[in-house]
């Protein structure tokens, strides 16, 4: 079955720092609860690890995840996979934009992802919730991060102050959000195949 | 299943000690989520530390202006319990409808709660009533301890000892079940205490809880009647095959009203 999830959150920080966060595995691995590795494999590829525990389920979900296209700093999309063992798999694509906004950054995501396994006799139910409360706890750790990594002082503005290169930033592993969102969303309906 | 160790320690120290010295470890009680999950491989404990026989865990008592539930206690020993049935009827009842009788002869109150699952009964009782729940190192108020699908206020290595709740004979749960699993869809538990109407709610997707306009409505001397779902945030609900989310939006109202109506 397919699942469309979609969200927005407004990051205090410029496009700018925001990309550069969403370059940074150090970074995304420290707001990513339960991830254990996050690792580029190729230039425009990444793997993760991430144990995610809900309720009596624990997993581990393994996933590879590329890169299609980027406009740095404004978007990119991703496709990605992900492998649960026993509890399923999960693929998709998504696509993440960075708009100014406020002073700040608003950050986007449409993602459609496709579910199999045990995951696919579950229904969507508490996929969308779970999702929620992980894109939640993440983005409020993430807004941390960027608001430290945030030059002191001055209007946000001050554009492109040499806007890191292409090159620099190419390979970016932001689509690890989404993706990892999804992949652990999709697990939280493995927690109630009993019912 | 996978291969595994399996203690039943003799009291509650041992089996906080065996929690503590082995990170992979996991308390299991009646088993009714947690067999099926590790059937299933969707979990690799590597250790089951039971706690049924616990004599800390164990027992029903009378204590002032209630009952006091031992964690280990089964769905149908809450049932046939004439002290509960006395203070607390409705929660008799809650218990004795609960799953089917091989689920309520295993199953555990303590088990339960510290699953809180998202469409399990006794929550929603708990929350309704300001029970407040005993673990081996505090007790939580029912308010606190529920923090949303499958999450409690519980720390790693915790166990619920026990639950107290208040005598209330004004009291219903009315549940509209899912007729094959006997898991709410959505189900409502109504309580009228000296300090207000309570109401609770399990099913809607989240985890349980209190329809504060509601209660807030009738506290105000608005009638039952008039609570619709228009009061109730749809955001608390999810769909999945069994209904969708404004299904079981809607049912909450329907089975609110109905339990209301019986405590009048």
């Amino acid at each position: 079955m397919i699942i469309e999830i979609t969200g927005s959150y407004l990051l205090p920080c410029s496009p700018q720092t925001a990309w550069q966060a969403l370059n940074d595995t150090e970074v995304l691995k420290s707001c990513l609860k339960g991830c254990e590795a996050l690792e580029r494999t190729a230039e425009n590829e990444f793997t993760g690890k991430v144990a995610a525990k809900i309720g009596p389920v624990s997993a581990r979900f393994s996933g590879t995840m590329r890169q299609t296209e980027l406009d740095p700093p404004r978007s990119c999309r991703m496709q990605f996979e992900g492998q649960g063992g026993v509890a399923g798999f999960a693929k998709g694509g998504a696509l993440v934009t960075l708009t100014p906004q406020d002073g700040g950054t608003e950050l986007t995501y449409v993602a459609d992802t496709q579910i199999g396994g045990k995951l696919a006799q579950m229904g969507a139910r508490l996929v969308e919730g779970t999702a929620k409360s992980m894109a939640d706890d993440f983005f409020g750790k993430f807004a941390a991060a960027v608001a430290a990594m945030e030059p002191e002082a001055g209007p946000v503005a001050a554009p492109a102050q040499d806007a890191p290169s292409d090159e620099q930033t190419s390979g970016t592993p932001a689509w690890l959000v989404p993706a990892v969102l999804i992949v652990i969303a999709a697990m939280a309906a493995v927690a109630v195949f009993f019912h | 299943m996978y291969e595994l160790a399996y203690s039943r320690p003799a009291s509650l120290a041992d089996a906080l000690a065996l929690l503590a010295e082995d990170e992979g470890a996991q308390a299991i009680s009646g088993g009714q989520t947690l067999m099926p999950v590790l059937r299933a491989r969707l979990a690799m404990p590597s250790r089951l530390v039971d706690l049924l026989k616990l004599p800390e865990l164990t027992g029903i008592r009378t204590v002032d202006g209630g009952v006091e539930i031992g964690a280990a206690t089964t769905h149908a020993d809450v049932a046939a319990s004439a002290e509960v049935r006395a203070a607390l009827p409705a929660l008799a009842d809650l218990a004795g409808g609960i799953g089917d009788p091989a689920i309520r002869h295993r199953g555990t109150i303590g088990g339960s709660i510290a699953n809180n699952d998202p469409a399990a009964c006794y929550p929603s009782a708990l929350l309704a009533l300001g029970a407040s729940i005993t673990t081996s190192q505090r007790t939580v108020a029912a308010e606190d301890f529920f923090t949303g699908m499958f999450s409690t206020a519980l720390e790693p290595g915790e166990i619920v000892t026990a639950v107290r709740l208040p005598a209330c004979q004004r009291a219903r749960y009315i549940k509209f079940r899912n007729p094959a699993s006997r898991f709410a869809l959505v189900g409502a538990f109504a309580a009228q205490l000296p300090s207000g109407t309570r109401i609770a709610i399990t099913g809607g997707g989240h985890g349980v809880f209190r329809w504060r306009e509601a209660e807030a409505h009738l506290d105000s001397g608005g009638t039952i009647d008039a609570i619709t779902e228009d009061m109730l945030d749809l955001a608390h609900f999810t769909g999945d095959l069994h209904g969708s989310a404004e299904y079981r939006h809607h049912i909450a109202a329907v089975i609110v009203r109905r339990a209301l109506s019986a405590l009048a």
